[in-house]
């Protein structure tokens, strides 16, 4: 890359079953004072945040253009705003592309969702579909999950104990964080015990609902140096969009990953991803995708198994307690990037990997893994 | 970190809504063409690229990999296909077509290569399997949409074999119980041309030690054969041998209990011994014996 392009500051709301006492304003706010804070930066066109890209969704805010009633604390007002509605983690690229464009150097990114005050999160994901052929027969993401979740157990024999471990462990790491939902401990037979939901998924293999607001500013070299000591370098980055029917993909392959991990691994000079990582942060919106996603990483080659020899702690991955933890889905792949910077920074209290250098965040949006980005960050 | 008290926002309120907005989708001619064929005369259509040699279900108007014209490349496809994948539905949710638990599977259909969604209903969510065979059942009524075909339900002339080899264990077993008529030995005697005196003759019978009619040995003895091809091991079992010793007489309006039991597994062949039993109402032991089988192989 001709220009690099680093993350000066972040900040994170935290994750609630539901903000009743806050709007979705009050929610940003929360995350741009501590940001302006950070950084001494301010609105002024030439000195300051040159750029706004905010993040949130029409449906889960049920009003369309949802950025439009809250320009002022986004710091869109009668300035530069872009929004990302397809995951959060695009706003980074999308910032990313400004700055190396030459066009900005400066900015700002905030994501905001409230799933609770919507009736139902697999109503709005159901809405994703077409109206002629996979509405109708009533998917959803729950339901596509499910149809991937026994493909890859088909393919991979991933059982239910596996499941199981990866949400116990998420629990245990989501403690130390807490920026978290209250989550109660639990044991592998409660998860076991959890009723089914979509075979072979468990009430407890599903991310929480969630209530949340996330943020960060980049800058270019120049002006990343002089904002902060040690800004976090967005060294690679890569993205790949599946087939829309999902009869048309592999379901079990992670085609997308595979490609959007490759781009992202030459565009940062690594030729092996094993053992490149000091933290990973992948979107876990379901217990079976911790593994399936890492294989697609190329992190966990021989599949399931990577859980029973140790791997998640081995790799470092999802020290945050990851999205079973409780983020919601439109963040997802933001909040990996923001617990990402934020390890990088040494800021991660409890959970900090020490010297933590280089770190891989994922996101992924669509049904059944239809879209994944994947985030390469280093700090010098 | 801050906490929030319920007491300072007790002035505070939510104020119900729903963003519904009435809305027209426009089909396209290829997605019209495909469920008009399906609406008016219950065909299903695909579209094929002459590139890839694929064929795609829902259609399409282009080839997504070869970027080929596929709108004039239509194939009739088969109201069968295969399930490739499937998942159990148990949440409920105001937008899905019937009420859990159901069968959400990937359909591929007979001729083409890209399965759909769709929902597979007659089959117990325990016993559905990836690779069953299942039959387009049309809609009544029509919404101009996939649910024209209104589910999917498993292929006529299917069956469900009994158990193979590995899933038998010794120790199941299995019975049948029948009323032996005289209707039944009138029949049999017709069907085996067995017209003894004993069976169809009472004052003859009267002379036998038994003092009157008895059932053919071979009518109680043949109510085995529906233990062992129809419930253990079950469909599919071809029976090497059947071994009898009868201990006591069938008279008419007697009831038989033929029961069977696994005694032994036979690694080297994956054949199957068991041990038979006829007993009649009042618990006496009329037959015992013995069969040799071949189970069924497993299906898929």
């Amino acid at each position: 890359m001709s220009r690099r392009v680093g993350i000066c500051a972040v900040a994170q709301s935290t994750y609630e079953r539901e903000k009743w006492y806050e709007r979705f304003q009050g929610m940003c706010l929360e995350i741009l004072e501590p940001l302006l804070e950070q950084t001494g930066l301010d609105f002024a066109e030439d000195t300051g945040i040159n750029m706004t890209v905010s993040v949130s969704d029409d449906v889960f805010d049920a009003r369309t253009i949802s950025d439009n009633g809250m320009t002022d604390v986004l710091g869109g007002h009668l300035r530069c705003e872009e929004k990302i509605a397809q995951e959060g983690i695009q706003a980074v690229y999308y910032g990313l592309a400004a700055i190396l464009s030459g066009h900005q150097d400066v900015v700002l990114i905030i994501g905001h969702c409230k799933e609770s005050q919507g009736e139902s999160r697999n109503q709005a994901t159901h809405l994703a579909f077409d109206p002629f052929y996979t509405r109708p027969v009533g998917l959803d993401f729950l339901a596509a999950a499910g149809l991937q979740a026994r493909a890859y157990q088909k393919a991979k024999g991933l059982t239910d104990d596996q499941m199981a471990q990866v949400v116990v462990r998420c629990r245990e790491k989501a403690a130390k964080n807490p920026l978290t939902q209250d989550l109660a401990p639990i044991t592998a037979q409660d998860v076991k015990n959890s009723p089914l939901l979509a075979d072979p998924i468990r009430q407890l293999h599903t991310y929480p609902i969630s209530d949340g607001s996330v943020g960060m500013i980049l800058a270019s070299e120049e002006r990343a140096k002089k904002i902060c000591k040690n800004p976090i370098w967005i060294t690679g980055v890569g993205n790949c969009m599946d087939s829309f029917f999902m009869g048309d993909r592999d379901i079990a392959s992670n085609f997308a990953l595979k490609k959007a991990a490759q781009k992202a691994y030459k565009r940062a000079g690594i030729d092996n991803p094993n053992g490149a990582f000091d933290v990973i942060e992948v979107s876990d919106q379901y217990a079976y995708q911790q593994p399936m996603w890492m294989e697609g990483l190329g992190l966990a080659d021989s599949g399931p198994d990577w859980l029973d020899r140790g791997g998640p702690d081995k790799d470092r991955v999802n020290l945050s307690g990851g999205m079973l933890a409780g983020n919601p889905l439109l963040l997802g792949g933001l909040v990996r990037a923001a617990e990402a910077a934020t390890q990088l920074m040494g800021q991660a209290g409890e959970r900090q990997v020490d010297g933590a250098k280089r770190a891989l965040a994922h996101g992924v949006m669509g049904p059944a893994g239809q879209f994944h980005s994947v985030l390469i960050l280093e700090r010098d | 970190m801050t906490t929030y008290d319920k007491a300072d926002y007790k002035e505070s309120f939510v104020v119900k809504g729903k963003l519904a907005l009435p809305y027209q989708y426009f089909a396209g001619r290829t997605g019209s063409k495909f469920l008009i064929a399906l609406r008016d005369k219950k065909k299903i259509l695909g579209v094929r690229c002459n590139t890839c040699k694929k064929v795609f279900v829902p259609p399409r108007q282009t080839c997504e990999k070869c970027f080929e014209d596929l709108s004039e490349n239509w194939v009739e496809l088969s109201d069968k296909g295969v399930v490739t994948d499937f998942t159990v539905v148990r949440y409920a949710e105001p937008h899905q077509p019937v009420k859990p638990p159901y069968i959400l599977a990937m359909i591929k259909l007979d001729g083409a290569d890209t399965p759909f969604a769709h929902i597979v209903r007659g089959v117990a969510p325990s016993k559905m399997k990836e690779g069953l065979k299942v039959q387009a059942q049309f809609a009544k009524k029509t919404t101009s949409t996939i649910m024209d075909i209104e589910c999917f339900r498993p292929a006529s002339g299917q069956f469900e074999l009994g158990y193979s080899y590995d899933e038998l264990e010794i120790g199941m077993s299995a019975s049948f119980t029948k009323t032996i008529t005289e209707t039944d030995v009138y029949l049999f005697a017709g069907i085996s041309g067995d017209f003894n005196p004993m069976h169809l003759n009472e004052e003859f019978a009267k002379k036998t030690p038994f003092g009157t009619r008895i059932a053919h040995g071979a009518l109680p003895q043949s109510l085995i054969a529906s233990v062992l091809g129809m419930k253990l091991p079950g469909l599919g079992t071809v029976a090497l041998e059947i071994n009898t010793r009868f201990l006591g007489p069938t008279y008419f309006g007697d009831t038989v209990t033929a029961s069977a039991e696994v005694i032994e597994k036979l690694e080297k062949k994956r054949w199957v011994r068991l041990e038979l039993r006829w007993i009649n109402q009042h618990g006496k032991l009329i037959g015992i014996g013995d069969a040799l089988v071949i189970p069924p192989a497993p299906a898929g």
